[in-house]
């Protein structure tokens, strides 16, 4: 039966294959079992040491020429997101790009309602795809934008200020950049911009500016006339004053009608 | 090109239980799982196969159930399968639920074959691609006890090539086989007499394909 510890077998001639000397009888598990039976550290040991190792190329495969992998991700589904991208950039005045740090979805919601009010849309855009469409278009300086996760706000009219505002609300979501009529302003600019008056304002200032000399130019020939009114309206109030009681009527009559 | 169909294309019906029932209940022997398998490791009828990478029992339902999805997704007018495996002829006994250790060996309970690894369970041929029938194949492959993989002649000689490759330009200078036939460092104290011949590819019942 199976006994415990090591066992002696009797001495053999060496030159008749040898037995080891010692013996462990095992006990436990039998050598065939249905789970993954523990090995004996040394046996692992062993297996370890004596894996495969493959041989090395001659030359490192870092030194031969790389061949341009040609991702053939060029499915119609990248195409696809490539078109909406550019459409995107066709069509809005205003595309400003944010930093995106995870929101819970109720924010997100309420941002996007907020920034629906203003005319403003959220899109979310994969890194890939508009880098792809920015270096073929003109927009190449908001390349270095697109690391990491981004949205897109944009607009058809450039409604800063308020976008600013929401944004100011929301800690997570930071303004990178954004372009503006084609102009590229950094977040300073989107700020300045912001601070500038509407375009009505704006327009209606520059009307009255050019507006200011005509307007001098009327007051400027009517100067004298209006001079000599105001010479003879004193001097017959000093008249007037001057004969108090007498009826200064028809003298006032008669100037006004001089004119 | 030259391929004899046999009369009947579909598998045969396996008995669960042999003609002849055995009465006197038969040792564990799990020797018959371990270790590579010494027959059924090449075609002999058809082009696909089904490959064991691993030790098992099959018993009637793993026969059942290979012979059925096979009969379902072949056609039998263009395509013939053929066993490689007995039908179940190994008593396995079990204890009835719920009893304590002791009070003899357990009634026979069903009778299954042993498959060694290397081993072919099933082959397929006729005039078909391999394309067509590696879908059907690798669904039963999938659920049978042991690790298996569908194979054709082709990919079977692929996979011995490579294996022999992998052998011949291992770069690694110690290899099991060396260590324990020349019992280095006293290794053959924690390994097995069958572990000369196993060479460190088999534990138990497991087959380690990724070794040498």
């Amino acid at each position: 039966g199976p006994g415990a510890g090591p066992e002696r077998c009797p001495s053999a001639p060496l030159s008749a294959g040898w037995l080891p000397a010692l013996q462990f009888v095992r006990r436990g598990s039998k050598a065939v079992t249905r789970h993954w039976k523990a090995m004996h550290f040394q046996r692992q040991k062993l297996m370890a040491v004596t894996e495969y190792l493959a041989p090395r190329p001659a030359v490192p495969p870092r030194c031969l020429p790389r061949r341009k992998e040609t991702l053939e991700e060029d499915n119609g589904y990248a195409r696809l997101l490539q078109r909406q991208v550019e459409e995107v950039f066709r069509d809005n005045r205003m595309i400003a790009v944010c930093q995106y740090n995870s929101m819970p979805g109720e924010d997100v919601v309420l941002m996007r309602h907020y920034l629906r009010k203003h005319d403003i849309e959220v899109k979310f855009v994969l890194n890939e795809i508009v880098r792809d469409v920015l270096s073929q278009s003109k927009y190449k300086n908001l390349l270095p934008l697109f690391v990491a996760r981004n949205i897109l706000l944009v607009s058809r009219e450039a409604k800063a200020k308020e976008m600013l505002r929401v944004l100011k609300g929301v800690p997570q979501i930071n303004l990178l950049g954004a372009c503006i009529h084609d102009t590229i302003l950094s977040r300073q600019g989107v700020e300045n911009f912001a601070k500038l008056p509407s375009l009505e304002a704006a327009q209606g200032q520059t009307v009255g500016a050019l507006a200011l000399l005509p307007s001098q130019t009327s007051s400027l020939l009517q100067r004298g006339s209006a001079h000599l009114t105001a010479l003879l309206d004193q001097h017959i109030r000093r008249l007037q004053a001057g004969e108090t009681g007498s009826p200064a009527e028809p003298p006032p009559a008669q100037s006004t009608e001089a004119h | 090109a030259g391929i004899t169909f046999p009369e009947k294309t579909k598998l045969k019906f396996m008995d669960k239980v042999p003609a002849v029932p055995k009465v006197r209940r038969e040792p564990r022997q799990l020797r018959d799982i371990r270790g590579p398998s010494r027959e059924a490791t090449d075609f002999i009828q058809g082009q696909y196969g089904i490959l064991a990478l691993g030790g098992g029992y099959l018993h009637w339902g793993h026969f059942e159930m290979i012979r059925l999805t096979i009969g379902r997704s072949m056609d039998p007018k263009t395509m013939f399968a053929v066993w490689r495996v007995s039908a179940p002829s190994k008593p396995v006994t079990r204890k009835s639920l719920g009893h304590r250790m002791g009070g003899g060996k357990g009634p026979v309970d069903r009778y299954v074959t042993a498959v060694k690894s290397g081993r072919l369970v099933g082959e397929v041929g006729g005039r078909c691609e391999f394309g067509e029938v590696k879908p059907f194949l690798t669904q039963v492959a999938g659920k049978l006890p042991f690790p298996a993989v569908p194979v054709s002649r082709d990919s079977l000689r692929q996979m011995r090539r490579e294996e022999e490759e992998k052998r011949l330009n291992n770069q690694n200078p110690w290899t099991f086989e060396r260590v324990a036939a020349a019992n280095m460092l006293g290794m053959r104290k924690y390994l097995s007499p069958y572990d000369l011949r196993l060479k460190g590819r088999y534990w138990g019942k497991f087959f380690l394909k990724h070794r040498v």
